[in-house]
């Protein structure tokens, strides 16, 4: 695993434009754009349902969209000559035949790519699955088909991985194995997307998020940029109807969560401190919480679910 | 493409559902020539030919491991590993039908043998001293190989159209054992028989082609037979090909 050959135009994954209708007009995908630079670990995000499956399965080439075109380094995954060694996919629906070994598994993919059997064997030993090799996947743990999903996505070396839900049914260790090895694998360059709703797990894995919602797009960025000036203080006092009216007339935004609780945004912690000894308020808890991707991705598909029409309004 | 035939032969090998289907066929053909033989039909080289060219009733188990070998792919969903592998679905498509088409040569070889290994020294015992060069033995003996070849492709396209593995094994051997037989039982509509499954086969491996032994109705001429189940292989495998695996796989 120290080379990554492949496409000659880099391992970029560009979506344009791309909206997928199904029938009875389900808009899957709806004008979607983006892109997955190489080099970094990009973590695709959204609720169920946001069309992010579907998404993958363009890009991969075994969904046609609509309108629009999803390519890998430029070109679309069916013109791609030699595809294994270029874009390594473990799709949640890609399947096994459970009367059939891992190991088998992995040979029949090696047999129509013409690769050697030895990559069978060097993959499940990558992903620790060297031991249940022989074993029937009919007999495999839940984790033990993500290993040999992402076994299948590493056989041809490829120098892009897309991978749907890949920590999904992992135990802790497989969880934290997982992430160093996508670290790994994007420090050498190669381009990494992984759709997930396990949000804390992206925020500890990802470089980049894409979050979509309803087929749209609703935010990409880095996760700093995109929780950026979201932290809120939290303060509770007794007095707290009485440092709300203080604090608002210092223009703070002051949201009463309960009689004694006000979680206060856009001001720093020393600055409410400040403010209370100020005002003779009594304080039983100060302090500062720092948004995390779970705030941010339920603000912002909220946003997107209820206000709709009010897209680019200022909020 | 050699490389993807290669991979659709470890496909199978690499489960169990070729071997039981396997014997299932061989003990089909062994019965074809035990039957027979026990009840004193045979009395010619004629009658000879004809029993170790019925072994091309296994037909119909190398019918179901060519529907199997498209429906399981939907079933396990294996389609999506092979697709990516393998973009171009018509490659895939052409190699399942090479590989199924050896299949059912593999097949074919396995219940000759076997046919011929119980059958010629208990010929012998009755005095008739056939052996695979005798008259209309080599054409009994084609028959067999060119009929589970075409079969193997024909349950390729059955699987691809219908997809769905229990529909298709059941609708197909219901129709191949049971329904186009029925055909022959109606007047008028009896003479399309020859261009079903069935009639082309019986019109590729009868070796005496009397009308009586088929209802009064006329067999095709070996070549129309074959010309027949080519159709009957490659029409629905092209179709299916169109239609089914060009569809977005979800």
């Amino acid at each position: 695993m120290t080379s990554a050959p492949g496409l000659a135009a880099g391992g970029r994954i560009s979506v344009d434009r791309l909206t997928k209708v199904f029938s009875r007009r389900i808009r899957a995908v709806d004008d979607l754009t983006f892109s997955v630079e190489p080099g970094s670990v990009t973590g695709f995000l959204g609720p169920n349902g946001a069309g992010k499956t579907t998404t993958l399965r363009c890009i991969l080439g075994l969904v046609h969209p609509t309108s629009g075109r999803a390519t890998i380094g430029g070109v679309e995954y069916r013109a791609i000559p030699d595809p294994l060694r270029a874009v390594g996919a473990a799709l949640e629906s890609s399947g096994f035949h459970p009367a059939r070994t891992g190991r088998n598994h992995l040979r029949v993919v090696c047999r129509a790519a013409g690769l050697p059997d030895r990559r069978a064997d060097e993959v499940l030993s990558v992903v620790g699955l060297t031991d249940a090799a022989r074993r029937k996947v009919r007999g495999y743990s839940l984790g033990m088909r993500q290993r040999l999903a992402l076994a299948t996505a590493l056989l041809g070396d490829p120098r892009v991985l897309v991978l749907d839900e890949p920590a999904n049914g992992l135990d802790p260790d497989g969880i934290r194995w997982l992430r160093g090895f996508f670290r790994y694998l994007a420090d050498q360059g190669r381009t990494v997307l992984i759709s997930s709703h396990q949000l804390g797990e992206v925020q500890e894995t990802a470089d980049r998020v894409v979050i979509l919602h309803r087929g749209r797009l609703v935010r990409a960025g880095s996760i700093s940029e995109l929780t950026a000036g979201t932290d809120t203080v939290t303060v509770r006092s007794p007095q707290a109807a009485a440092f709300a009216s203080a604090l608002t007339a210092q223009r703070v935004q002051v949201q009463q969560v309960d009689p004694g609780t006000l979680v206060l945004r856009g001001v720093p912690t020393d600055r409410v401190g400040h403010l209370a000894f100020v005002h003779g308020i009594e304080l039983h808890e100060l302090s500062r919480r720092r948004a995390d991707l779970e705030d941010l991705f339920f603000a912002l598909t909220e946003q997107a679910a209820t206000a709709p029409v009010q897209a680019g309004a200022p909020r | 493409m050699i490389n993807l035939v290669r991979a659709e032969f470890l496909k199978v090998r690499t489960t169990q559902v070729w071997f039981w289907l396997l014997l299932a066929a061989l003990a089909l053909s062994a019965l074809l020539v035990i039957a027979p033989l026990a009840s004193g039909d045979i009395s010619t080289e004629r009658d000879a030919a004809q029993m170790f060219a019925n072994a091309s009733t296994a037909y119909i188990i190398v019918f179901v491991l060519g529907v199997l070998g498209v429906t399981t792919e939907f079933r396990y969903q294996t389609i999506t590993a092979s697709v990516l592998t393998t973009p171009s679905r018509w490659a895939l498509v052409t190699a399942k039908m090479i590989a199924f088409a050896l299949l059912g040569v593999a097949y074919a070889a396995a219940c000759v043998i076997l046919q011929l290994a119980i059958g010629l020294p208990w010929l012998a015992t009755k005095h008739l001293g056939v052996s695979p060069a005798s008259p209309d033995m080599p054409r009994a003996l084609l028959a067999v190989f060119a009929i589970l070849a075409l079969f193997g492709i024909v349950g390729l396209g059955v699987g691809a159209l219908l997809r769905n593995q229990i529909v298709a094994v059941v609708l197909g051997v219901l129709f191949l054992a049971a329904l186009q037989n029925i055909v022959l039982a109606i007047p008028v509509v009896r003479y399309a028989w020859p261009y079903l499954p069935g009639g082309s086969t019986a019109s590729i491996s009868a070796i005496d082609r009397s009308t009586d032994n088929f209802g009064g109705v006329h067999l095709l001429p070996v070549w129309g037979g074959v010309g027949v189940l080519l159709l009957w292989a490659f029409v629905p495998a092209v179709i299916g090909a169109v239609y089914s695996m060009n569809r977005d796989i979800t």
